[in-house]
């Protein structure tokens, strides 16, 4: 065995390049201060490794992406843990970073000689935020492609050259294939690749120039960082238990852990020392291996427990695919970006000159700032600048992140925008399992044929203008005053009990707001006073033409139904005007078949028919055209295919996965 | 490549003892070398860009006139309606024949005219939405508000009001609303087509 490593290293010199690299003295012994760079090199790590895998299964193309994310995150066994850790660790990695740079700055790590090091620092945190930013895109979802599309639009507005950077950008002037072509190889080649040479780089001038060596640790020091790091686990806790209904259960029960470890762990602090200055160790040299990389190793794998407590907390989101047709309430870039879009939005920075100011010039300058840091920190005054500038850039940061989070919090359309993303996502999921797979035009078609997504969206769009939806626009938004019945459950019994009672009848619920509520139909319902059995015994039958989702027959049975027909010919001569069971047609709509799906269809298509309203339509339009005076057809607003989601829909008549 | 240029340049000014013939060999054999490596590499790179940067170099698809409704479905009370821009799409190698690519707002108006607005928020692309007449339109990204009427509101970062889109007279007075849709670039003043 010695012979053959012998054998490798006299070929290729590897020993004494392992030997630089793990025998690296570290002046003042190993730290914890110290792994904040090697757990950053982790998360790169797991990044690529992730990443790589990823790729083998993911397609970017405009009607491939999302469903190839979908497979990953559904179908592929361990795809939803390998998405996941790729999304929470470039998550945890803009913390680690921003962690990073703080640290170097409050050290003064940038002084001279190190200051390019500290150049080539900065520049990777913005690669780091580019790879992020592209990766944002990739799934191809509401979410990603509304983000992407704000982000894409600031880029245009770069002067003199923004338009042409945005269509190079996106790869035209629409979204499409090769708007992902192009981030994706953004995202997994060209970025990265530069990341790697530029790590290189700042590795090697690392080791060069050697660990800026901190203050030497104190008691006091460790108690100071371990107390701070108790207040942020204790309030966790408390966070936690005081959600805790809307969390999983074994959320609060972690976070408490490690609150507790923190508190014992300052307990043994304060017991272990007897003078607050004293060192915690004498001061003496190490070696980073293995004094040095035992501590990152265990940092990493705190890192690592971190991404997989949010993975298996929080799950990795993917909301409904891109559509540039369908207005997405809760468009947000991820979180890191909040600031800078909760900053568009003070009225500083109003109109173009005030956009550009606000995002491009705002930016470049901070990124200026940090840039120079190096050269005005080289005095101790310019070093306390550098610190309270860089606080304020941080609490600026916060500030606005919290302010952006806060407004959404108490955003109703916002939250309804979420809502809605969140349950036509799961929608979507149950479709894709009944139809047994994802057709070949993609995933969005199946959303379009679904009578209980496009349904909604189509009767929020036509219907609720007039009707309310349970008080809804159908898609959970606010009716906008409502002028017609409100349709929720109509065919069901419970529906046309209340529109046999005179009181509803004639009340905002039903046909307050339309001339009917004067009518022939409420004057004699008004006349004939009906009992709450005989609604009851009616209701019956005229449900059991209808006959919509989850009809079944009444107690009394086929008799039951039978005698409310009766009722209806004899006592109430509801015949006299409505055709019932096929008898003849009066001037009323036809009861025959009511409110089944067939008569629903026509309904909606033509109310002025004489089988339904006739002239006495009350501004119901012919969604499906009609026969006017001159006997020329007027085409409809809707197509026979919309109108018959729009019926499924209130019908509740749509694939379900148990069927 | 190009860039050790300059270094190669003063290597061959400097002085030496050797006879001038070598330096000078020496000096174009350098020069040679660099600028024929520079050519080599810059024709992959330079085809690499080129079709990298193809894409400003071309004009967008442009407006498409389309019918999104006939006059009478439009609510007579003058509040807008949103209609989903369905059309026949070109994206790289793809052909749609139904392609959602956008939402229009139409509003009827008092003397029987009708205004048709880009959902699009002329700030920065999100899509905005139709509060109430009162209020008028707004975008749920940076809050700005727009008039019934399509111009800025309080408060309103955005630079100009909602795009108006044309709507085709002719076809208006025979019941039909057409409208030429397009897209135009956010975050700006002008309106300009995109
Ligand atoms: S995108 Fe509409 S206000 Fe910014």
């Amino acid at each position: 065995m010695k012979r053959f490593l012998d054998w490798i290293d006299d070929r290729t010199g590897i020993a004494k390049l392992t030997r630089e690299a793990l025998f690296e003295s570290v002046p003042g012994g190993a730290r914890w201060r110290y792994v904040w760079g090697s757990t950053l090199s982790f998360a790169i790590m797991v990044q690529f490794i992730t990443g790589i895998f990823l790729w083998m299964a993911y397609s970017p193309s405009a009607t491939t992406a999302w469903e190839s994310v979908y497979y990953i995150q559904n179908e592929m066994s361990y795809g939803w843990l390998l998405r996941g850790i790729h999304h929470w660790t470039a998550q945890i990695m803009v913390v680690l970073l921003l962690l990073h740079l703080v640290q170097v700055v409050i050290d003064s790590a940038y002084r001279a000689p190190r200051e390019f090091n500290f150049w080539f620092g900065v520049i990777l945190l913005f690669i780091t935020l580019a790879i992020s930013l592209t990766g944002y895109l990739l799934p191809w979802d509401q979410k990603g492609f509304w983000a992407t599309k704000v982000a894409t639009n600031l880029a245009g507005i770069v002067p003199f050259i923004g338009d042409d950077i945005q269509k190079v950008i996106i790869g035209g002037s629409d979204y499409g294939h090769h708007t992902l072509t192009r981030f994706f190889a953004l995202h997994a080649g060209v970025l990265p690749g530069a990341l790697v040479a530029l790590i290189v780089v700042h590795i090697y001038l690392f080791r060069r120039h050697g660990i800026t060596e901190a203050k030497p640790a104190t008691r006091a020091g460790a108690l100071y960082y371990w107390s701070l790091l108790g207040v942020v686990f204790g309030t966790l806790t408390a966070l936690a238990f005081a959600f805790e209904e809307n969390t999983k259960q074994w959320v609060p029960k972690i976070v408490c852990g490690a609150f507790i470890a923190i508190l014992v762990r300052i307990g043994f602090l304060i017991r272990s020392g007897k003078d607050d200055d004293s060192p915690t160790r004498p001061k003496r040299d190490g070696m980073f291996w293995p004094d040095q990389i035992l501590k990152d190793a265990i940092a990493c794998a705190a890192v690592m427990g971190a991404v997989l407590f949010f993975v298996f907390w929080k799950g990795t989101e993917l909301t409904p695919p891109a559509d540039p047709s369908q207005p997405y309430n809760a468009a947000r870039p991820d979180w890191y970006f909040m600031s800078l879009f909760q900053m568009l939005k003070f009225s500083a920075f109003e109109g173009a000159f005030g956009l550009l100011i606000g995002a491009i010039f705002v930016p470049s300058i901070l990124v200026t700032a940090i840039f120079i840091m190096p050269l005005i920190g080289q005095s101790k005054k310019g070093h306390w600048i550098n610190v309270v500038m860089l606080y304020s850039l941080i609490g600026g940061f916060v500030i606005l992140t919290a302010m952006g989070f806060n407004h959404d919090a108490n955003d109703e359309e916002y939250k309804q925008g979420v809502l809605n993303a969140h349950a036509e996502a799961e929608r979507l999921n149950e479709l894709i399992d009944i139809n047994g797979g994802i057709p070949p035009e993609g995933a969005l078609t199946l959303l379009y044929n679904d009578p209980k997504i496009r349904g909604a969206r189509l009767y929020a769009a036509n219907c609720a203008s007039c009707h309310p939806f349970g008080g809804t626009d159908g898609l959970g938004g606010k009716a906008k005053d409502p002028s017609a019945p409100d349709l929720k459950g109509v065919g069901s019994k419970k529906w046309i009990a209340g529109l046999l009672d005179h009181n509803r009848y004639v009340s905002e619920e039903y046909f307050g707001k339309t001339k009917f509520s004067k009518g022939k139909m409420a004057r004699h319902l008004k006349d004939i006073d009906m009992l709450p059995e005989d609604i009851e015994v009616v209701s019956a039958a005229l449900a059991s033409e209808a006959k919509v989702y989850g009809y079944s027959l009444p107690e009394g049975g086929q008799d039951f139904i039978d005698s409310g027909f009766d009722l209806m010919f004899e006592d109430f001569e509801c015949a006299d005007c409505h055709g019932i069971q096929g008898e003849d047609e009066g001037s009323g709509p036809s009861l025959t078949g009511y409110m089944s799906r067939d008569w629903m269809i026509d309904f909606i298509g033509d109310p002025t028919h004489e089988k339904f309203y006739g002239k006495k339509n009350d501004r119901m339009p012919s969604f499906l055209g009609a026969k006017q005076e001159d006997g020329t057809m007027k085409a409809g607003e809707l197509s026979r295919k919309e109108v018959e989601l729009i019926v499924g829909w209130l019908r509740e008549e749509w694939p379900r996965a148990s069927e | 490549m190009t860039a050790e240029k300059p270094e190669e340049n003063q290597a061959a000014k400097t002085p030496s003892d050797q006879p001038d013939e070598t330096a000078r060999r020496e000096f174009i054999a350098k020069a040679v070398s660099v600028f024929a490596g520079g050519a080599i590499v810059s024709v992959p790179i330079g085809v690499g860009v080129a079709t990298l940067l193809g894409p400003a170099f071309k004009e967008g698809q442009g407006g498409i006139k389309i019918r999104l409704a006939a006059l009478e479905d439009l609510p007579g009370d003058g509040s807008p309606k949103l209609y989903q821009v369905v059309a026949e799409r070109k994206d790289a190698w793809t052909k749609y024949p139904q392609k959602p690519i956008g939402s229009v707002f139409l509003q009827k108006l008092e003397d029987g005219g009708v205004i048709a607005f880009n959902s699009s928020c002329p700030h920065a692309g999100c899509s905005v939405g139709f509060k109430s007449k009162e209020v008028g339109y707004y975008c749920p990204c940076h809050e700005s508000i727009f008039l019934l009427d399509g111009s800025r509101g309080d408060p309103c970062v955005s630079p100009r009001g909602l795009d108006s889109l044309e709507v085709d007279k002719e076809r208006l007075n025979g019941g039909e609303v057409w409208v030429t849709f397009q897209n135009f670039a956010a975050g700006i003043e002008e309106k300009k087509a995109i």
